[in-house]
């Protein structure tokens, strides 16, 4: 057979979505941070040639059009890590689309708020730099996810946005997991095509680990979206881990991880957070070094 | 900080929209309905009203064949049966290379024309109703001409070529960037393939 039969045999339909390696070299994103305002911008990082020689060189925040996964169990700091990013954001000049399916917008503008002021930013100056799509007093926003995108098109539009937050996409299917894959899929591929930096948070079902990448709909979630940071809480309840972490009985050890990230190389190591009185994530030393210093022999 | 609680789009309007598209696309590509009359193909027209929706709720929306049942008053089986359906099977069936097929016959059409659709970037365009067109012209006078372009050439059947394309504009008065339609004209590549790229190309010649 000719081999040019190939190019009659399929239709342009096909041929459409085969690429040679080097045609895609325009097309490629450039790979560079957008801020979180805080140490996660580190714990990603690239790899630059110097003197012919890798090295290792911090990104200096969550990957550029990366579609982010933001897990944990409840209380383990994920709404005041992506509000905390959406403030860093707008304070930045950049334009932010806020897709809240659990918290009324209302309660939203005063999280964002204080957020703003703990890093001693006038709210007032940035709040234009952020557009809310309240889904979690709409059912047909939250169950109807070609409403949603619709209406996440218009905002991002609207206002033209570079960065996107859900909080939570768990939300567009409560009661329905069998559908998580499905829904997941359509919002990743919306935000990619509307060129989104995003951080998507997803809750965990009670069986589930508190420190894996796994969320309510199974590993749906975290395979689809490009990379996962697992946050994390342990109460100290025995003698064992008061002597290892040096903390009392009862006391909250928070931990954070980026678990995996296919757009880039990032650090591996699980790190201690708090989320200190002004309600900002500050996230301290890896859990090995804090563990090192403080461990009672 | 602005809020949006409402959709912006009706989601039922939206699926009879592109719905009524696809089936009127799945008639063209059986061959039209005169053709349809001729080889007593009639009864095709409510298997592929029903195709058109199913396709539409699962591709465009995400609906899973249970849900898509429940809104269609049909059976879960059915509509397996139309996603299915194998399209390039259908099409042979349709240009006489094979004389029967076990497949969906509309759920095969409805998927074809489904996909050119798509690929035409013609399965969500707006309707434009001619107050839209009036109010564009009105409020928005040096914006309006893509809406009055797109008004013009409803029903058209693309790709059309210039001489086709000079009868519909002979009498709108209608001058882009300073320069009449009827001129405009005169410098596009053709045959022009969609409305989209019709849009284009006169944006590519006047500005």
């Amino acid at each position: 057979m000719d081999a040019f039969d190939n190019d009659k045999k399929y239709s342009k339909e096909y041929k459409q979505y085969v690429f040679e390696l080097e045609d895609l070299k325009e097309k490629a994103p450039p790979l560079f941070g957008v801020k979180t305002g805080t140490k996660i911008d580190e714990m990603f990082f690239k790899v630059e040639f110097e003197d012919g020689k890798a090295k290792k060189v911090p990104l200096g925040g969550i990957p550029y059009l990366g579609v982010l996964n933001v897990v944990g169990v409840p209380d383990t700091g994920k709404s005041v890590f992506v509000e905390q990013f959406a403030v860093v954001q707008a304070s930045l000049g950049y334009k932010v689309l806020f897709v809240t399916t659990e918290s009324p917008s209302y309660f939203l503008y005063n999280g964002l708020k204080s957020k703003a002021m703990a890093l001693g930013i006038d709210f007032e100056k940035i709040e234009d730099n952020i557009i809310v799509v309240d889904a979690s007093q709409s059912d047909e926003l939250r169950q109807n996810t070609f409403s949603l995108t619709k209406t996440m098109e218009y905002a991002i539009k609207k206002k033209k946005t570079t960065v996107t937050v859900i909080d939570s996409i768990t939300g567009l299917y409560e009661h329905r997991e069998m559908l998580a894959r499905q829904i997941v899929r359509v919002i990743y591929n919306f935000l990619k095509e509307k060129r989104q930096t995003s951080l998507l948070v997803s809750q965990k079902r009670s069986s589930q680990g508190g420190d894996t990448a796994e969320a309510a709909g199974g590993l749906a979630v975290a395979h689809i979206l490009d990379g996962t940071i697992v946050f994390d809480k342990k109460i100290i309840m025995s003698a064992f881990e008061s002597r290892l972490y040096n903390m009392d009985i009862g006391e909250v050890l928070r931990t954070v991880r980026i678990d995996g990230c296919r757009l880039t190389g990032h650090d591996t190591s699980t790190y201690v957070m708090e989320i200190n009185d002004l309600g900002l994530i500050e996230i301290k030393e890896k859990l090995s070094e804090f563990i090192k210093r403080n461990a009672k022999r | 900080m602005e809020v949006i609680g409402k959709p912006v789009v009706d989601f039922a309007k939206e699926v009879d929209l592109m719905a009524k598209r696809v089936f009127l696309e799945a008639v063209n590509i059986a061959g039209g309905f005169r053709k349809l009359i001729l080889y007593r193909n009639l009864t095709w027209v409510p298997s592929l009203i029903e195709a058109a929706y199913v396709i539409v709720l699962n591709k465009e929306f995400g609906k899973t064949p249970e849900q898509i049942a429940e809104f269609l008053g049909i059976t879960k089986e059915t509509v397996k049966r139309i996603l299915s359906a194998d399209e390039e099977k259908v099409k042979e069936f349709l240009e006489g290379k094979v004389e029967q097929v076990d497949e969906h016959k509309a759920g095969g059409l409805a998927k074809l024309a489904y996909r050119r659709l798509k690929e035409r970037g013609e399965l969500k365009t707006t309707e434009i109703s001619e107050e839209t067109v009036e109010q564009a012209k009105l409020h928005l006078p040096e914006f309006a001409w893509p809406l009055i372009v797109l008004h013009a050439v409803r029903g058209l059947d693309f790709p059309v070529g210039k001489e086709e394309l000079k009868k519909v504009f002979s009498s709108i008065d209608l001058t882009i960037n300073g320069k009449k339609i009827e001129d405009l004209l005169n410098y596009l590549e053709y045959p022009i393939k969609s409305p989209a790229d019709l849009l284009k190309k006169l944006k590519e010649a006047a500005f």
